[in-house]
């Protein structure tokens, strides 16, 4: 028998597809013009199957005249279907800036939540990956840029709160926490970006909108798929602290250069017995944090889907089990989560889909964080004695007894979602769906630290912490979502039309309790009710509850697929409002012309088959305002008179019934690309969002007594380019090679445009990073002094006059005085670096050759600065850590050409925040390499396997940086660097498939 | 109603639709579409149950009652020990700290310190304000004795705001009601003449509203000594020396008040509330409480911080027992142990080498002496070697920073000094001067100099006056508006700091702390007007040199 195997779309041969008759061994390839030819004794009619890579498999009868068999494409790209808001939409009649993914490409690699598995996947998303520990992993979200901050930041060392910068994140139609999804359970994720893919989506949709699907059932006999992995963590960041000789001098140094005593302990004579002792209890090496509590710890994940049904039902059920050890003893996050995913066809037009999902996490970690002390106030401690009792600093710290004996924090999650959808179409043309969903969320949060003393048995420093104490916690939030969409479609000639309309509410409910005991009988019994029952036991709690009402419509409109129109609205309304206020209407236009449709294209259609050029403008809102804002209310201020506690109520912020919504205007043009037989993938876009009327708790005079309530103002603007491109290879070549390579860049630029003539707001302090938020600067820029080198002798100092310190010294900093009054004081202080990146990028490609395919992902950013801070900055000058960097590299009267300024034991003049410790945060690294082999499918048939793929891959297994050579992550923030260490992650894995 | 179906209410009218016809879809639409419509005046009409709804307050006596108490939480509480680290008796231990700037003369307008004295203090003006605006507006008052006084107390905290403000700052804006932004942002400041005459003018009208004393869980409210003291400290801030002599002759004339017999346990809890107290901010551990331990006390004791330490100057400044200053020949005073022989209250206010430390251990802070108070062992310990005394109770070293101790703001002797002072400086000098001086010298059983001689002039008398009153009331704050209304500050502040005499090798040595004070007298007399209260009122004028 015979045939021929064409491309469903271009109708262009395909060469070396697979042809197997089904139930045997005998199979051929296609050749050069897709014919191919099989020798078989088989009395028609049968079977064949045809496989080929990046297209539908395929079967087909042979009733013994030639076959001409059409392969359709999986991934073409422009005519994908993409899911957009309440929908999906055709690729090539998108006019919206959207980016998908697939499930595929998200599990990878190993990562403890799916925020690091988009890293480096998607332009015009930032994942900034700080590590965390398991559980708590830092990975943020900036969908292009930041637009929206909050001045009333209460910490001074991490900048002013960008946390109502999240993007709105909506799984399988209600609003949900990306963390914890089991990565195994996504269909696709797509983050829409520009005002027409989001503004549907109103006042949440500021900074941008990721869509999750979850994966559905397909008809069919069961199938069972297993993914599991094996993997190990290893700390990727560990400074790596001064030699004790070095150490030692550099401290006699900087006691000498501060004109104080040199404690008998860095005498010329103590260091060498230091140095040359080998009994390192009586004498401990300075700092060991690092290489004492850092360890190799493994991460395993199960994860069993099993799927199949009917016509009429169709379900698919998984399964998970994750276990993440931490790489410091005592920490870990173990899931374990269940989720049935349900289709029923109840009529011919007529269908329900429920999706049930319930997810356990505990996560636990010790009370008493010990990474801050690696670094600070825990010198010279012996980690631990023979005797099992821990050695201390002068301040009484050592990391491990805190992590060991300081007691457990155990945090345990339930999150429960169930949703159920009914689809009806009414009439060929309309359908109607109703989608309700309930979400509830319950942490309970117990935080026990334990009482304990602990004598250092040779310094004799003791550390007592004499009561223990228990902090329980309950958090309660339940969520309904009901949304009904009303869809309208239909073709009148050349004209395509499709209608949305819809309604949607949103009703949460959150609760809050806390209660405190302390003095428990010992650090075993650890049950609130057994702490002691006196005026230190104290409990809180609150209630909040917030509801959203919208309205909103869609309506598409095409003529001949070539010229395209979107317009959307939306009606939101929310209780954080009050009044006129309470009702925000966001709109949107989009416009796509596909020039590859036109007549006058045709000349160019062999190279290039798509080209289309877009644009977009609309509005958009953010409803991130805490809750009740606009409410005059008293809370409760007692006192106490003569040793009696009394009530007292007062009002403490002042109401703004003026509040309203944030809204952020957004122009996008783009071009999408296809060319070579849509083997290359261009899509370019530009983009410029000004988000106006920015809900800040801007400085009110003081005067007026009151917390400044929210109030509209400040405009901020980002403005940027993203660029993206895939190449998929020609294949047929029977080799089987056969790779894609993709990457982007992305540039985005932040500026503050008004702050309706107040601030600038600055944060931080001469021994944290200053932030600065002011008009014209980006938001979160750093702020400090210039420096101009170090003094290198006292004529330069008297001829320059405007020092830090009175009694300024050569080798100190030489800070510029900037507005030349001969004095170094704030008002000298200007932009010293950049803290979001400008350049993001990211750089992907697969190869697969017969079995083996291999995966690599580059990502990086560039154009952003990381100020250095605390015991890293401080180079040995107060109680900690001192990096080897410093070692030899300060100035001496001998070494006048070093790169670090003199040491001072115990003064700031040479540690001010200034651009000498800020560092370029530039970085390239391989986020990721695998290496997979499936085993081949004539070998598993009689197992009645279908697929059995194994792989290694690793993380984060090199980067370029200019941070390395401080050992840090150059994704970690500007500070103090006392984060939980950033891993690299080495695993075996397997995927199963029967 | 909200949204709080059960999936049970959903299912069902999708079962009817399915097993019956359309018209029951329609209906169903119908019905989904009335219940949105029936409940969409409650869904976004949220209300908050966790605070108490200014439309529901102002509306019974005890209302006004439980406001008035809020207003207690704006007395200064253990601030006031950072002011006299800004001068020359006290140090800031910590050379990052946000104090230390001001105490180096190193700070600006931007001072995150030159703004929360200030914020704090409108807070409790706003308060004081917000109170008497809204409680005249309560229907129904039963107990209208009661009622005035809450009006009374109210207007004496808010004068007390004013006293600290017009002393930090000079003149300051004058605010009677509550402020809107807008009014806030065109507000100008008065004259010195004007708060000054509104602090009078507000004492004296609410001190014959306020008792003389309280009981049971009364006690620490506003009294009418209080209002007499508050008015001669600020009459004598003021330069208004015969007023002032007035005032604080009618706090003594009340005879309500007297030296507590030991100062020694004048700042501890067994004496709390005693005869010699006038004002104090009161706290109760684990209700409302401070952290005095741990602010001031030794590093050894918990870690506790050290926060503002005793200077060398703040030591030196207290007379041998002898009544002579320790530069007299004659004094007896004894550089290699220069603590021993010492006016009493040396010991009672400041840690010395050898003291009993709450905890029981000995406090040794020379160099090296190998105890974790000893200077240079971390950058916690004390810098001077001293540490202060007061307010350091062992009650609190198991919960350093939960302590329940009451902070005293107006205590009888500085009444008695204010009076002596006054006089001396309105030069009507009388025997009442000497004994009001003497009596703080020596009325105590445990404070026994002998008095000052008699015959004295005005200028020796008023050195005489300023050191009792530098010493009696050391490290309580009040040594910052001294030594401003003095004068002094731009001799005694600039320069090293210094701390302990220890031995080192046999030789005598004195701790230089690493610091260099500056003061100009150009400016330093007055803090700034924060910067940004200018830069959203520009009406707002700058102190001179700023």
């Amino acid at each position: 028998m015979d045939g021929t195997v064409t491309d469903s779309k271009t109708r262009i041969p395909l060469e070396g597809v697979t042809v197997v008759i089904k139930g045997t061994t005998n199979s051929t390839l296609t050749d050069a013009n897709g014919h191919f030819t099989l020798k078989t004794g088989q009395k028609f009619p049968f079977t064949v199957s045809l496989s080929y890579v990046g297209y539908k498999p395929v079967e087909a009868e042979a009733t013994g005249t030639a076959l001409s068999i059409e392969l359709t494409a999986t991934e073409q790209a422009l005519n994908d279907v993409v899911v957009v808001a309440y929908g999906t939409q055709k690729k090539i009649t998108l006019t919206n800036a959207v980016s998908q993914i697939g499930g595929a490409e998200l599990t990878k690699r190993p990562v403890s939540n799916i925020q690091q598995s988009l890293q480096g996947q998607l332009p015009g998303v930032t994942v900034l990956d700080q590590g965390g520990s398991p559980g708590n992993a830092a990975a943020t979200i900036r969908v292009r840029g930041v637009t929206t901050f909050n001045t009333n930041a209460t910490s001074g060392t991490s900048g002013f709160d960008l946390s109502k910068n999240d993007a709105l994140v909506i799984v399988d139609g209600s609003e949900q926490r990306l963390t914890d999804l089991n990565p195994n359970d996504i269909e696709t994720i797509t983050v829409l970006k520009d005002a027409a893919s989001t503004a549907i989506y109103g006042s949440r949709a500021t900074n941008g909108v990721i869509l999750v699907t979850t994966r559905a059932a397909k008809k069919g006999k069961a199938q069972v798929n297993y993914d599991g992995y094996y993997a190990l963590q290893k700390a990727i960041n560990r400074p790596v602290q001064m030699g004790i000789e070095d150490y030692m001098n550099e401290q006699q140094v900087a006691y000498s250069n501060a004109g104080l005593v040199v404690p008998a302990k860095f005498s010329d004579s103590s260091i060498q017995v230091w140095v040359n002792a080998t009994d390192r209890y009586k004498y401990p090496l300075p700092n060991t944090w690092f290489t004492t509590l850092l360890r190799t710890a493994p991460q395993t994940s199960h994860s069993i889907a099993v799927s199949g049904g009917s016509d009429i039902i169709r379900s698919r059920l998984s399964l998970r089990y994750q276990d993440q050890a931490g790489i410091i003893k005592n920490y870990g996050n173990k899931i374990a989560e269940i989720r049935l995913n349900t289709d029923y066809n109840a009529a011919k037009n007529l269908s329900f889909n429920a999706n049930i999902d319930y997810r356990y996490n505990y996560i636990f970690q010790p009370t008493v964080d010990p990474i801050n002390n690696f670094f600070h106030g825990s010198m010279w401690a012996v980690p631990k004695y023979p005797n099992g009792t821990y050695g201390l600093s002068t301040q009484g710290n050592n990391p491990l007894m805190f992590d060991e004996i300081g007691g457990q924090t155990q945090t345990r999650y339930d999150y429960f979602t169930g949703a159920i959808q009914g689809n009806w179409i009414i009439f060929k043309s309309l359908s109607f769906t109703s989608f309700f969903s309930g979400r509830a969320y319950f942490t309970q949060g117990k935080a026990f630290a334990n009482a304990y003393i602990n004598k250092d048995s040779i310094t004799g420093i003791v550390k007592t912490v004499a009561n223990n104490t228990l902090t329980e916690t309950r958090n309660n939030l339940r969520e309904y979502t009901w949304n009904n969409l009303l869809t309208y479609q239909q073709a009148f000639g050349k004209h395509h039309l499709k209608v949305l309309a819809g309604y949607s509410q949103i009703d949460n409910v959150q609760t809050y309790l806390s209660a405190y005991r302390e003095r428990f009988y010992n650090n075993d019994i650890q049950s609130i009710g057994q702490g002691t029952n006196d005026p230190t036991k104290s409990n809180s709690g609150y209630d909040a509850s917030f509801a959203l009402r919208s309205y909103f419509g869609r309506i598409n409109y095409d003529f001949d697929g070539k010229y395209l129109l979107e317009v959307n609205g939306r009606r939101d309304g929310s209780s954080k409002f009050t009044g006129a206020k309470q009702y925000g209407f966001f709109p949107s236009f989009s416009a796509g012309w596909v020039l590859s449709e036109e007549d006058f294209f045709s000349s160019v259609k062999p190279v290039v088959q798509d080209l289309k050029v877009r644009g977009s403008y609309g509005r958009t809102g953010n409803q991130s305002v805490d809750l009740y804002s606009y409410y005059a209310s008293l809370t409760l201020a007692g006192y106490d008179f003569g040793g009696q506690s009394v009530n007292g109520y007062r009002q403490t912020t002042l109401a703004n019934k003026e509040l309203g919504w944030e809204s952020t205007d957004q122009l996008d043009i783009g071009l999408d690309a296809a060319a070579f037989d849509r083997r290359l993938n261009f899509t370019v876009d530009y983009y410029r969002k000004v988000t106006n009327d920015i809900l800040l708790n801007l400085n009110i005079p003081a005067t007026v007594g009151l917390i400044a309530p929210f109030q509209n103002a400040g405009s901020v603007e980002n403005k940027g380019w993203e660029f993206s491109v895939n190449y998929t290879s020609p294949r047929g070549n029977t080799d089987g090679f056969h790779y894609t390579v993709g990457g982007y860049l992305a540039v985005n630029s932040n500026k503050v445009l008004d702050l309706k003539g107040t601030g600038p707001y600055i944060t931080g302090s001469d021994i944290d990073p200053r932030y600065i938020i002011a008009k014209g600067l980006p938001i979160n820029t750093l702020w400090g002094y210039k420096t101009d080198g170090l003094f290198q002798s006292r004529e330069e100092i008297d001829k320059y006059k405007a020092t830090y310190a009175a009694n300024t010294k050569p080798g100190d900093v030489k800070y510029v005085d900037t507005n030349n009054d001969g004095k170094i004081d704030a008002s000298d202080m200007t932009v010293i670096g950049n803290s979001f990146p400008k350049y993001t990028f990211g750089l992907n490609s697969t190869l697969t050759y017969k079995n083996f395919d291999v995966s690599v992902l580059f990502q990086g950013a560039a154009k952003v600065d990381t100020r250095l801070a605390g015991a890293l900055a401080e180079m040995g000058n107060q109680e900690g850590f001192t990096h080897e960097i410093y070692a030899g590299n300060y100035w001496t009267p001998e070494n006048t050409n070093a790169r670090f300024p003199r040491p001072v034991k115990y003064d700031l003049r040479n540690v001010a925040t200034s651009d000498r410790l800020v560092c370029r945060g530039d970085y390239v690294r391989l986020k990721n390499v695998q290496l997979a082999y499936s085993i081949p499918a004539s070998l598993l048939k009689n197992a009645r396997i279908e697929r059995l793929r194994f792989y290694v891959s690793a993380t984060n297994l090199f980067t370029i940086s200019k941070l390395n050579e401080w050992n840090l992550d150059p994704e970690t923030p500007s500070g103090r660097a006392v984060y939980f260490p950033q891993t690299a992650v080495y695993t075996l894995g397997v995927n199963l498939q029967f | 109603m909200a949204l709080t179906f059960s999936s049970k209410q959903i299912n069902l009218p999708l079962k009817i639709i399915f097993m019956k016809n359309k018209f029951l879809i329609y209906l169903f639409i119908f019905a989904s579409a009335a219940a949105v419509t029936s409940c969409s005046k409650d869904l976004l009409d949220t209300v908050p149950n966790d605070r108490l709804s200014e439309n529901l307050f102002w509306k019974t006596q005890s209302d006004a009652e439980v406001a008035v108490n809020s207003l207690y939480r704006d007395l200064d509480g253990q601030n006031v020990f950072a002011w006299d680290a800004f001068t020359d008796i006290a140090h800031v231990n910590q050379p990052f700290a946000v104090d230390a700037y001001i105490a180096l003369g190193t700070y600006d307008a931007k001072s995150s310190k030159v703004l929360s004295e200030w914020s704090n203090a409108y807070t409790g003006i706003a308060a004081a304000n917000y109170f008497l605006q809204n409680a005249v507006n309560i229907p129904v008052i039963t107990d209208t004795a009661s009622f005035s006084r809450y009006k009374a107390e109210a207007r004496f905290l808010r004068a007390y705001q004013y006293v600290k403000l017009t002393s930090l700052y000079g003149a300051v804006p004058l605010t009677t009601s509550p402020l809107s932004i807008t009014d806030a942002r065109q507000l100008k400041r008065a004259t010195l003449k004007e708060v000054y005459d509104f602090i009078d003018a507000e004492l004296t009208a609410v001190a014959p509203e306020l008792p003389l004393t309280y009981t049971g869980a009364n006690i620490g409210r506003a009294t009418r000594g209080a209002a007499w003291s508050l008015k001669a400290r600020a009459d004598l801030y003021a330069g208004r020396y015969a007023d002032a002599a007035v005032a604080a002759k009618a706090v003594i004339d009340l005879n309500t008040y007297s030296l507590y017999p030991e100062y020694k346990n004048l700042f501890t809890y067994k004496t709390e509330n005693n005869s010699e107290v006038i004002l104090d901010k009161q706290f109760i551990a684990s209700v409302y409480s401070n952290s005095v331990f741990n602010l001031l006390g030794p590093y050894s004791q918990k870690s506790s911080q050290s926060t503002y330490v005793p200077t060398r100057a703040g030591v030196d400044i207290y007379q041998t027992a002898s009544g002579l200053d320790i530069n007299d020949p004659s004094s007896g005073y004894d550089a290699v142990n220069p603590y021993i022989s010492r006016d009493s209250r040396l010991g009672f206010s400041v840690y010395l080498d050898g003291d009993i430390l709450p905890d029981g251990s000995v406090f040794h802070p020379a160099p090296n002496s190998g105890t974790p108070d000893a200077v240079g062992n971390t950058y916690i310990a004390s810098t001077t070697g001293f540490n202060i005394k007061k307010y350091i109770n062992a009650e609190d070293l198991a919960n350093p920073s939960n302590n329940g101790i009451n902070i005293i703001l107006i205590r009888y002797a500085e009444v008695l000094l204010t009076y002596a002072e006054a006089k001396i400086e309105a030069n009507s000098i009388d025997q009442s001067v000497y004994d009001a001086i003497n009596t703080v010298r020596n009325t105590r059983a445990d404070v026994k100099l002998p008095s000052i001689a008699n015959n004295l002039s005005q200028a020796e008398l008023r050195s005489a006056v300023r050191r009792e009153r530098t010493v009696e009331l050391a490290f309580e704050g009040l040594h910052l508006q001294d030594i401003r209304r003095w004068k002094t500050a731009e001799k005694v502040v600039p320069g090293p700091v210094y701390g302990i005499t220890y031995k080192d090798n046999g030789a005598t040595k004195i701790i230089q702390v690493a610091v260099n004070r500056v003061f100009d007298a150009g400016k330093h007399y007055l803090w700034p007007i924060p910067q940004t209260e200018r830069d959203q009122d520009p009406d707002l004028e700058q102190n001179p040199g700023w």
